[in-house]
């Protein structure tokens, strides 16, 4: 390895449409390649909902906002929503008749699915996710990684002394190093989603540290943190929030209803903020989740 | 000694001793803009004087303060060195107030921070703001930018070029009302095109990479300042052997000082921040640990304050402890715009 081959020219970033207007719009155009992106929020909010949005929508030609590109969906917990994701599909497959011609073509087709069940296991992965991308043949390149989540995998092999603290951080470290030079070699987009703990305020005061635009991080009525701490909140490029407030009542007419009627159904509005980011101002925007998936509302 | 000694033309001389500058001593006491204004001369033909002033008195044998040593400088050699030195600016006036006019170049300046507080945005500012021009008080040079993270992006880097291209054309229009507003010849991609850019994904692309840096340099002579966006991130994992790992940080860091004095630039070095196990309890520090923080000239703290950022000087060899608030914008770094009061002093 030379280092005059370190001396790149840099492109600006592609970006991948999470499928909604109005988030693209808070986003600038989407999730970045070549970036680490994280998204934190409570259970039910709607990670995984926009994480497997994502994995459609890489699959569209760049001039729809897509990557051109298959998925990897990496997940740790368990189990996989196979049934929610064809939901999607059927419906990304309607909304987009132009690119599946042929009604045998699915876009499931391009979205691979991988357990992960401890952090060895993903260390373990990652070398034959290199071998993957490059023996592509006439598959769709992949151009989108995400990371259902990195909490889980971390959930019982630690425990709360120093050293552990110390062997994880470091972990964290190696993890995020392994993600970047990957996504930096192919041009990928990372999405990995975190999980979030409620807030006990010790007397050091270190756990409520204010990281980013947010002066605390609300979900449900209380005030959360990410989990995993300072040192995994270092190893990202961006950190997105997704919280939900108290559930709001909203009118809705029913499809199958033949007379029409309007009946009114509970559904919680989902708010999208931007903790810190390289080159976004902070934003917010609110949406709802739907059949067709995501659906930003107009503030 | 006696100016008209000096090897310069008649008519500076003249110049010169009619303004009333008879000594070598009188010359070498002002700075080269009052020198200038003095002896109606332009400002380059005053910094040469000032030089060849400098390398007369070292070498006289009147003087009896002659370097003993090859090499060595008296104090009052370097106190003119170091006023005369160029700084960086921040774009953010009461940042570079407590920095004592901007980032001092010659120097290894550390920057750290908890992530989103704006160690990025001060890098792409400061690689941008190296390359105003002389004319607008500026260095007029280039800017070598290491990434080990892959934060830096080009839509924001060229946002803030733009904005800096927008400031100086406006400092045309209002200094010089009679030239037209648009006089700069600078533009944004320009700007982008000047920043040497490195992508560094693993601590030995590190190692290598700081190791070429003296020849990079030396065919791009007009680099004035190296920043590291950061410094960190590839040696926090992987280093089961601690010594090992502080002795290859702390020969890094020798290199980065070789590297600023030797082609007086400045080389910022952009820091993450860890939870220490001090005194019973955790507290903020940054990250590399305790030799690290003797590795470098100054530091400075980024943290929040409420709803502002601020920047704390928390190590500088000549500086006073002082904070201010500063705030990113689109247009890059920028004063906070809260009316209290701004900037405090320790």
């Amino acid at each position: 390895m030379k280092p005059e081959t370190l001396l790149r020219r840099p492109q600006t970033n592609r970006k991948l449409t999470t499928g909604c207007k109005i988030l693209d719009g808070c986003l600038r155009g989407g999730i970045p390649c070549d970036s680490l992106t994280e998204i934190v929020a409570e259970s039910g909010c709607g990670k995984t909902q926009l994480c497997l949005q994502l994995s459609l929508s890489a699959q569209l030609p760049i001039s729809l906002g897509g990557l051109n590109g298959s998925s990897l969906y990496l997940h740790s917990e368990f189990p996989f929503p196979f049934r929610r994701l064809h939901q999607l599909s059927r419906s990304f497959h309607q909304s987009n008749p132009s690119i599946y011609a042929n009604h045998s073509d699915n876009p499931c087709d391009h979205v691979f699915v991988q357990n992960v069940h401890s952090v060895d296991h993903l260390f373990d992965i990652m070398p034959r996710i290199d071998g993957f991308i490059k023996n592509s043949g006439n598959r769709l390149p992949l151009k989108l990684i995400v990371l259902d989540s990195v909490a889980a995998l971390f959930r019982s092999e630690f425990d709360n002394t120093p050293s552990d603290l110390r062997k994880r951080s470091s972990l964290f470290f190696k993890i995020s190093g392994k993600l970047k030079q990957l996504a930096n070699k192919f041009g990928l987009a990372v999405v990995i989603t975190n999980q979030v703990t409620d807030l006990v305020e010790t007397s050091d005061g270190l756990s409520g540290l204010r990281i980013g635009n947010l002066r605390y991080l609300c979900s449900s009525g209380r005030r959360v943190v990410p989990a995993l701490g300072l040192a995994w909140a270092n190893c990202v490029n961006s950190r997105f929030f997704i919280s939900r407030s108290d559930e709001t009542i909203c009118k809705e007419r029913s499809e199958n209803d033949e007379s029409g009627s309007i009946y009114v159904s509970r559904r919680a509005q989902r708010r999208f903020d931007i903790v810190f980011s390289p080159y976004l101002p902070a934003s917010s925007c609110e949406f709802m989740i739907t059949r067709e998936g995501i659906c930003g509302v107009q503030a | 000694m006696e100016a008209w000694r000096l090897p310069l033309s008649s008519s500076i001389r003249g110049k010169l001793i009619s303004a009333g500058y008879t000594s070598l001593s009188s010359i070498s006491s002002v700075s080269s803009s009052d020198l200038a204004r003095d002896a109606n001369i332009t400002e380059d033909e005053a910094f040469e004087i000032l030089k060849l002033v400098n390398q007369s008195s070292g070498s006289s044998s009147c003087n009896g303060s002659g370097s003993l040593i090859n090499g060595a400088k008296n104090a009052w050699d370097m106190l003119h060195e170091e006023e005369s030195l160029p700084r960086i600016t921040t774009s953010c006036s009461d940042l570079d107030n407590i920095l004592g006019g901007g980032i001092s170049c010659r120097d290894v300046t550390e920057i750290g921070g908890v992530p989103g507080i704006g160690k990025t945005q001060i890098g792409i500012q400061l690689s941008v703001n190296v390359q105003i021009p002389r004319e607008f008080g500026g260095l007029g040079g280039k800017a070598i930018y290491i990434d080990t993270e892959g934060s830096f992006m080009v839509e924001r880097a060229l946002q803030i070029a733009e904005a800096c291209v927008e400031d100086m054309e406006e400092y045309t229009g209002y200094m010089h009302k009679h030239f037209k507003a648009n006089q700069v010849q600078m533009k944004p991609k320009d700007i982008l095109d000047n920043i040497f850019y490195f992508r560094v994904c693993s601590y030995t692309e590190q190692i290598a990479l700081v190791n070429h840096l003296d020849k990079f340099i030396s065919e791009n002579k007009d680099v004035k300042v190296v920043i590291v966006d950061s410094i960190t991130f590839h040696f926090r994992q992987d280093f089961d052997d601690l010594v090992q790992r502080t002795r290859v940080l702390s020969e890094m860091a020798l290199k980065f000082m070789k590297l600023a004095k030797k082609f007086s630039l400045a080389v910022v070095l952009l820091n993450q921040v860890t939870t220490k196990y001090t005194e019973g309890s955790f507290q903020l520090a940054l990250a590399l640990g305790d030799s690290w923080s003797h590795s470098c000239t100054n530091r400075v703290i980024l943290y929040w304050n409420g709803d502002e950022r601020y920047a704390y000087i928390d190590k500088s060899p000549s500086l006073p402890s002082a904070s201010a608030s500063y705030t990113v914008t689109s247009r890059g770094l920028r004063n906070s715009s809260s009316s209290s009061k701004r900037v405090k002093m320790m």
